[in-house]
């Protein structure tokens, strides 16, 4: 299953948006089966958290739907940018 | 046309902070818990822009989906589904009683636009149809599904008169317009009211938009387009078979059906007593038959 790491900007309900390091913009919504609920992703965004993401694509839409999430230990972070303070628990 | 006093303390480009009570300056009400809330949808100014459908996209974070063309006229969006709650009709007509007839081409065509929603139902069938109580109205009278409780059973899909709840196919939940709850709470006007270029979604208190309403029915009448009519008002097609009233209701200026409406939608939950009924009375004119046959052969 492909996996996708970066920061949650957006959270609605179980839709999420997910920005890459490098600035690609990614839709998510949770799979019924996923292991978050999305009161946790909304967490998520407020803390601007570094997640990976393990994902499958959509049925129909511009969007994927994302399996598991967890927080990134070891963000990849862009050539040039500084890492920030540790954002994850 | 209207400007709030308040916009003055706003005059700036960019702003630190969220305007408190924004929806006071776009939309001319104040947003507090406890009364009941809707749209006023004037289909005669509908441009078709489809910048609600946009707007509501955005603010939502819902995806695209249906992609690709459906070869009706210019609506690709085809139907309110679990990631498009706002669907902008084209209907194309010939004329309409004066409304957009205005010197047509040989073989051209009229529009009739409308930007259909959820309607908000004073008695929602949906709602009554959740085993969960993920669908609940909320403190400004709207109905909105809490996608951590929704199981998914779709029991709300065929209790829906309008269509409006569907499945999501990649999540399972069912969803629909929210008329933006998060943005009421944040004091702000839906996404698709502010949108609207040309007014044809008004936001506001819903008795507010009703008395609107009429006087906007009667203006048009002394226009000449004496076809414009209120869908979803009380006593008026829409708001039929206990329903109440539509939160979210519409001017019209064609049949109901025209723009792919109920003429006279109802609520399931009156067909509960008389279905138990027939069913009951099944059972026993059956049991009656099988005793009359056994008996004969005694």
């Amino acid at each position: 299953m492909p996996t996708m790491r970066g920061t949650i900007t957006i959270a609605q309900e179980s839709r999420f948006q997910m920005v890459e390091h490098h600035g690609a913009t990614h839709l998510f919504t949770l799979a019924p089966n996923a292991s978050s609920e999305p009161a946790q992703i909304a967490a998520l965004a407020a803390r601007q958290a570094r997640v990976r993401v393990k994902y499958r694509r959509g049925d129909n839409v511009l969007a994927n739907v994302a399996e598991r999430i967890d927080i990134d230990l070891a963000p990849e972070i862009a050539p040039g940018v500084t890492p920030g303070p540790a954002s994850c628990t | 046309m209207y400007v709030s006093p308040r916009a003055q303390e706003f005059a700036q480009s960019t702003l630190e902070r969220v305007i408190p009570d924004e929806s006071e300056l776009t939309a001319g009400v104040r947003i507090e818990p406890g009364k009941s809330y809707g749209f006023f949808t004037d289909t005669t100014v509908c441009i078709g822009c489809k910048a609600c459908e946009v707007a509501c996209k955005e603010w939502n974070n819902l995806p695209a989906d249906n992609l690709g063309l459906t070869g009706h006229s210019y609506d690709n969006t085809g139907a309110l589904s679990a990631n498009s709650w706002r669907h902008v009709a084209f209907v194309e007509t010939s004329g309409n009683g004066g409304v957009r007839a205005t010197r047509e081409a040989p073989f051209q065509s009229g529009w009739l636009m409308l930007s259909d929603v959820c309607k908000h139902c004073h008695n929602a069938p949906c709602l009554e149809a959740c085993p969960t109580g993920a669908l609940f109205k909320t403190e400004f009278d709207t109905v909105v599904v809490q996608q951590d409780i929704c199981n998914g059973c779709g029991y709300c899909v065929p209790a829906c008169p309008f269509g409006v709840v569907d499945i999501g196919s990649n999540d399972g939940k069912a969803h629909k317009c929210t008329l933006c709850y998060d943005r009421l709470k944040g004091g702000l006007e839906p996404a698709c009211a502010k949108s609207c270029p040309t007014d044809s979604i008004q936001f506001g208190e819903v008795a507010e938009l009703q008395r609107h309403a009429a006087e906007r029915v009667i203006h048009l009448h002394d226009l000449g387009v004496s076809n414009a009519y209120l869908y979803g008002v009380p006593n008026s097609p829409g708001a039929t078979g206990g329903l109440g009233h539509l939160n979210a209701f519409f001017l019209l200026t064609a049949r109901p059906e025209v723009y792919n409406l109920p003429v006279a939608p109802t609520r399931p939950s009156r067909r509960v007593a008389p279905s138990l009924l027939s069913g009951l009375m099944a059972v026993a004119g059956l049991a009656v038959a099988a005793a009359a046959i056994l008996s004969r052969r005694e």
